[in-house]
């Protein structure tokens, strides 16, 4: 038991860091940037109890603002993930449900279901974000613009890296 | 009694995100004027020192093009010398004067952190209270205007990016000295909007836009940017696509502008007020 909290606590470093130190640095035309730090919440076991799910996330996206100073911005588009995390596994439950023992990995579920996963629910972290942000709905389509490229983006690294992280 | 733990129990994760979103809402909304000063001067001593590591190592990489670019700097401001700081000296009848020590002081910055990707974007560099810096100081690169001190620790300082929102200053065209308000409409970071210009006024693409100096924050006759296009707005009014002179993506050495007028102006102004 202890050895899982402190691999994901490891994990949560290490996301945090190459967010941070990596990601936040790659901009194409200023417009579109990834937010790969949502990988932690994506890859936490599926029984987590519920207060640890929503709290994590919470503590990813407030390190996140701290850095960033923008205090509230990513933690509350990240606790609405995790909040979302339940339902969106249910939709794309497999026939038998999730066994005991499994995780959310690629290599257990296949790709089809891995990208359907990550993308609905990085497509609901960068809604809340990028409109918490401009805070505003004016130019609603400038702004769902950034949100989709964005999106887009942080998906295909996302589950890119699942095919480098973790090998069979 | 029975129910309403029951009711707790059955809803416990949406009660539990309900509480933990309302926390990062108030976060956000209180993080608003005041206390958001408050939170960056904060974190900044944390993330300042953190930038400051990886701007040291992206400094080595660049160091080529910033020699060059400092050479040409330095010759710019000689240029600068005597037009900037004897603004004064030139009308005053009494030489030796102390009006005449020069209206503009410049201290050079570095960059630490930028960011040019979101809405209302800041910059931080690496000056604070310690070095003189005060909020409402002019910031320029050697190509031209990148904006506004808006909060100071004492080590390091944010400013207020030309690439934000709230950010609006007054500037001119050259050739003719029609002044209007420019700000930058969040879409492409290459260019920014005056607006208010009179349809009489004639211009043309190419030419130049520099700061008016109303306002006491930014002297007189500094690069904003070139006009690239303009339209009619309601029958009356250009509004100028101005391209910025200033590439934000790669600013790295930085001026700070005190203006040793400006309590002078803002005391006289506010004598006019009332």
């Amino acid at each position: 038991m202890i050895k899982v909290i402190l691999t994901y606590l490891l994990q949560f470093v290490v996301i945090i860091l190459a967010q941070l130190l990596v990601f936040n640095n790659i901009e194409f035309s200023g417009f579109i940037n990834p937010y790969i730090y949502v990988l932690f919440v994506l890859l936490l076991p599926f029984d987590t109890p519920k207060l640890v799910l929503l709290m994590s996330a919470f503590f990813i996206g407030l390190s996140i603002d701290l850095y960033m100073g923008t205090p509230g911005v990513h933690s509350t588009a990240t606790v609405f993930m995790a909040f979302s995390r339940p339902m969106v596994l249910a939709l794309f439950s497999p026939r038998e449900g999730y066994q005991k023992g499994t995780l959310p990995r690629l290599i257990q579920f296949g790709p089809e279901w891995f990208v359907k996963y990550t993308v609905m629910l990085v497509l609901l972290h960068h809604i809340v974000l990028f409109y918490l942000e401009v805070f505003t709905f004016h130019q609603f389509f400038s702004t769902f613009l950034r949100v989709l490229l964005s999106s887009i983006l942080t998906a295909t690294i996302i589950i890119l890296s699942q095919f480098f992280i973790f090998r069979k | 009694m029975k129910n309403l733990v029951r009711f707790i129990i059955q809803h416990h994760f949406l009660i539990l995100f309900l509480l933990i979103e309302s926390f990062s809402l108030f976060l956000l909304f209180s993080a608003n004027p005041y206390q958001k000063i408050r939170f960056y001067n904060a974190s900044h001593k944390v993330s300042g020192r953190a930038s400051l590591k990886m701007e040291n190592i992206r400094d080595y990489l660049s160091l080529h093009s910033e020699n060059r670019k400092l050479a040409e700097e330095n010759a710019d401001l000689y240029n600068q010398l005597s037009s900037t700081y004897k603004i004064f000296q030139a009308g005053s009848a009494f030489p030796g004067d102390s009006a005449s020590a020069g209206r503009y002081s410049f201290l050079t910055a570095k960059v630490i952190n930028n960011t040019v990707n979101k809405q209302y974007n800041y910059i931080t560099i690496d000056r604070g209270g310690k070095s003189g810096i005060l909020p409402e100081m002019a910031v320029i690169s050697s190509e031209g205007v990148v904006g506004v001190v808006k909060s100071v620790s004492e080590n390091y300082a944010s400013v207020l990016s030309l690439l934000n929102r709230n950010f609006t200053i007054s500037a001119k065209i050259k050739k003719n000295g029609y002044f209007g308000p420019l700000s930058w409409n969040g879409n492409n970071t290459a260019y920014a909007t005056l607006v208010d210009i009179p349809h009489h006024v004639v211009f043309e693409k190419g030419d130049t836009v520099v700061t008016s100096g109303f306002g006491g924050v930014f002297p007189e006759g500094f690069m904003v940017g070139i006009i690239e296009d303009s339209r009619l707005k309601g029958g009356n009014y250009f509004e100028i696509k101005v391209r910025l002179s200033s590439d934000f993506r790669k600013l790295s050495y930085l001026h700070v502008i005190k203006n040793e007028g400006k309590p002078e102006i803002d005391s006289l102004e506010n004598v006019v007020v009332q």
